[in-house]
């Protein structure tokens, strides 16, 4: 632990003095493209993809992550881990104010996680779930009390997953309710101005910014703008300079790539970590079979997908967790998942199992379900039909709007197969075991176990695995997971997906950090 | 009576009329949306990742959505009654101050369309008329055809491409330049500049439909009776033109543009899509999206208001152009 806190002392002030160093970098207005308009802007109970895109700019979090997955200091400057892992203190910074004036206290933290984000957040109660309580015996330290050590804590900490929050302005309200929601008042490098629907997200420089120096930009303008091929004319036309998450389609991020003002890249993910997954109904159906499902996964080309479907973003999976978690050695390489596919093995395990095929050559029949987020997906669905046609399985699509699609696969349980994507997040904890716990059937709540699979065995391991504070005794209980996945397949991991960021390379220092757009900008600048 | 009173009562009475016809349109409307399978709880849910069913079911009583429909639907006209149109829980603002802001939009780009498509669509009528058979005929005749049949996203992308990425005429998008926040006439300015494509775009589909109207129009005019009366008079040429046939050709091409006001508002959704127009169709069709019914319905109920408005003023234009139309 003594190791970490050094390393993080170091970092801020290596970030201290790039802040101080180049005042000409100051001025200029970023703006960049915020699809879709998000519905509010309160991301301590919402963490809707837009609103992860702006709110991070004026709520900050304990930590942000860099690239090489290092923490930096923000409202932290340190923390402290006791032997049994069951105390973290945070001596928090000193002479941060909140927008409106008030000082930034340890009430504010006890107050953000155990009010807040423990309660209303989609994914606190979960990142949260051991700390039972936080004393702060001082204005600028907090100390969490765990029931058991949880090292996934640690990752949880961004200013999108866990944004700080003012007391002042939200106790005694209800918290979902409260104004704060649109008129957010952080402690972040960007003071929120305006909102004016359908257009634009208005931020303005704090220059009562704690870090001297910071931020660069005088204001950022995220911008909506409904028509995919109208953003990326803008974003030729220089009319905005990032876009994230998709918001330039693969297809034309390729060709602008090609200029000599606009690059790509696919940094900017690795806290979030998209899986694009076919979630199966094992509970009714054709497919309550485990062998039909592990068939599936071998006959898919994975690699076609990419290349022809993503324009080559995207790393097959390997197993159920993304490969990013090779960083903290719980990633293992399993079987049933040939990159290419090998329809002739599917074929096999189908004869095997005793599915016959009639004269048509079909063995069953099904019904594909497909996330309604946009063409790509439809793609994919085509993709699929075709492939598993040719292993005897007849597949139809049907592709919903997006509210008929929640309710029949995570309400009605009304669906065969599922092509869908999960962000793992950074730790398999916050992200994975949702998926696959028994106590994650949690009929009516979304993105949750909706194959409904449940396996004692399996769930006594992801117990293990969470509370684990033994790094090797972790790692073997994640290899455990992922064999007895593999061989089970309640769901078809595919590929990771590689979202892009598409920027115009006049902007400067936004790269970073591992939170990418979800990240506070701060050290953005405008290069003329 | 006089002329202008007459006409005040029949406004008043057709305004009148009017009512029962928009109140049904809200009730159809609120049962058909109702229909469609989900509710604002579960796309907001859905976006948010996970909620668990308790917070699902917490908002849903906060958005009155636990009640009974026909609860609901009386709520909802009690509101209406009142002028107020609920809350749109998606936006977290009153429905009345969205649809608001949001016409201003629209309305800017619904009156430049129809000034231009109704004035550039007589006009080219008129002529082609004037010049039947001839190669000014044949070129108007074909534009009129081509823009007719081309798809509105196409040409909007087009004139971005032309205009915005390889003149640098126009800005690709939206409303004002995000970057500089004009005032006062700067502001004006900066508006119109991102007016001109848009509008050009909407209106290319609207004017090619009047000219060729206008054009049937002034060639079925021209065959009448009273043309010959009027030549047989010694009347010019021109003056049977401007004066007699225009009048009488221009009858259906105003009945068209009243009827069209009313699509102008769906229609505009493709348009402000391509350029970012914060108008009231990108609206509806997000919120049709985000089962935010409160704000949708308050849409349908602001266009049915508007297409009984804009037929009555059509009647009224009707009385004006032809002396033999009387109100009563």
């Amino acid at each position: 632990m003594k190791k970490i806190l050094t390393s993080i002392i170091m970092a801020g002030s290596l970030l201290l003095g790039s802040g101080v160093a180049h005042a000409d970098k100051s001025g200029g207005t970023l703006s960049f493209l915020v699809q879709p308009e998000p519905p509010t802007l309160a991301s301590y109970v919402s963490t809707s993809g837009p609103i992860g895109l702006v709110m991070p700019k004026v709520y900050e979090g304990l930590f942000d992550y860099n690239n090489d997955g290092s923490m930096v200091p923000i409202l932290a400057e340190s923390y402290e881990a006791s032997a049994d892992g069951k105390t973290v203190t945070f001596n928090l910074r000193k002479g941060v104010k909140w927008h409106d004036g008030k000082p930034f206290t340890s009430a504010d933290v006890q107050f953000s996680v155990m009010e807040v984000l423990k309660k209303v957040h989609p994914r606190g109660p979960n990142s949260f779930r051991e700390v039972t309580s936080i004393d702060t015996p001082d204005e600028h330290t907090a100390i969490f009390n765990l029931k058991k050590p949880a090292p996934y804590m640690m990752r949880s900490f961004s200013a999108y997953e866990s944004p700080m929050v003012p007391k002042h302005l939200l106790e005694g309200q209800d918290i979902k309710a409260a104004p704060l929601a649109n008129k957010p008042v952080g402690t972040g490098p960007f003071k929120f101005v305006e909102w004016k629907k359908g257009q634009y997200i208005r931020l303005d420089k704090n220059k009562d910014y704690w870090q001297k120096g910071l931020p660069h930009l005088d204001r950022i303008v995220g911008r909506f703008i409904p028509d995919a091929s109208t953003r990326t004319a803008a974003m030729e036309n220089g009319e905005v300079l990032y876009a994230a998450y998709n918001a330039i389609p693969n297809i034309d991020a390729v060709r602008l790539k090609e200029r000599n003002d606009i690059d790509v890249t696919t940094e900017g993910y690795s806290m979030i970590n998209p899986m694009a997954l076919i979630e199966f109904n094992t509970k009714e159906g054709p497919f309550v079979d485990p062998a039909i499902r592990r068939a599936i996964s071998v006959a898919i080309d994975r690699r076609f997908m990419i290349d022809t479907i993503f324009f080559g973003y995207g790393k097959p999976a390997t197993s159920a967790l993304s490969s990013n978690f090779k960083a903290t050695n719980l990633h293992a390489e399993m079987p049933n998942y040939p990159e290419k596919g090998d329809k002739a093995a599917a074929n096999a395990i189908l004869d095997k199992a005793g599915y016959k095929r009639d004269g048509d050559g079909v063995r069953l029949k099904a019904v594909l379900d497909i996330i309604p987020y946009g063409e790509d997906w439809r793609r994919a669905g085509e993709y699929l039909k075709q492939a598993l046609g040719d292993i005897g399985i007849q597949l139809d699509l049907r592709y919903e709007d997006v509210p008929t699609w929640l309710k029949r696969v995570y309400h009605r349980y009304d669906f065969q197969m599922n092509v869908n994507y999960f962000y793992q997040l950074p730790d398999p904890v916050l992200g994975v075991h949702r998926h696959y716990g028994t106590d994650q059937i949690r009929k009516g709540t979304h993105f949750v176990n909706s194959s409904r699979y449940s396996n004692p065995k399996l769930d006594a391991l992801l117990d293990a695995g969470a509370g684990e504070p033994d790094a090797a005794k972790r790692t073997a209980a994640y290899k455990e997971i992922q064999q007895i996945l593999a061989d089970d397949m309640p769901v078809v991991n595919l590929f990771e997906l590689e979202f892009l960021v598409v920027y115009n390379t006049k902007l400067k220092g936004a790269y970073d950090s591992a939170m990418g757009a979800y990240g506070s900008f701060r050290e953005a600048y405008i290069d003329n | 009576m006089t002329k202008s009173t007459k006409i005040f009562k029949y406004v008043g009475k057709r305004l009148l009329q009017g009512i029962p016809i928009i109140l049904a349109i809200v009730i159809i409307n609120f049962f058909l949306l109702n229909l469609a399978e989900g509710d604002a709880v579960d796309v907001l849910a859905g976006e948010a990742g996970s909620a668990t069913p308790e917070y699902m079911a917490q908002l849903r009583k906060k958005f009155g959505l636990d009640q009974p429909l026909p609860v609901q639907l009386m709520v909802y006209l009690k509101n209406v009654l009142s002028l107020d149109l609920g809350y749109s829980f998606r936006h977290d603002m009153p429905v009345n101050e969205l649809i608001f802001d949001r016409f201003a939009a629209t309305g800017l780009l619904m009156t430049s369309t129809i000034i231009l498509a109704v004035g550039f669509g007589i006009l080219l009528g008129l002529l082609a008329a004037m010049r039947l058979n001839t190669w000014k005929d044949a070129v108007i005749t074909v534009f009129a055809l081509i823009t007719y049949a081309t798809p509105l996203f196409w040409v909007g992308l087009m004139m971005i491409v032309v205009f915005s990425l390889n003149l640098g005429w126009f800005p690709t998008s939206g409303m004002t330049n995000i970057a500089a926040f004009y005032e006062g006439w700067d502001y004006v300015v900066d508006v119109a500049r991102h007016l001109v494509l848009p509008t050009i775009t909407l209106s290319l589909f609207y004017l090619a439909l009047y000219t060729r109207m206008m054009r049937a129009s002034m060639l079925e005019q021209y065959g009448q009776d009273y043309v010959v009366t009027a030549r047989a008079k010694g009347l010019t040429e021109r003056r049977i033109t401007y004066v007699h046939v225009l009048r009488n050709a221009l009858l259906p091409v105003v009945t068209m543009a009243g009827v069209q006001v009313g699509a102008l508002i769906g229609g505009s959704v493709i348009v402000e899509s391509v350029f970012a127009w914060p108008g009231l169709g990108m609206l509806a069709f997000e919120s049709l999206f985000a089962r935010d019914l409160n704000l949708l319905l308050g849409i349908f109920l602001l266009s049915s208001m508007l297409v009984v408005v804009v037929n009555l003023i059509v009647d009224i234009i009707y009385c004006f152009l032809d002396p033999r139309i009387e109100v009563n």
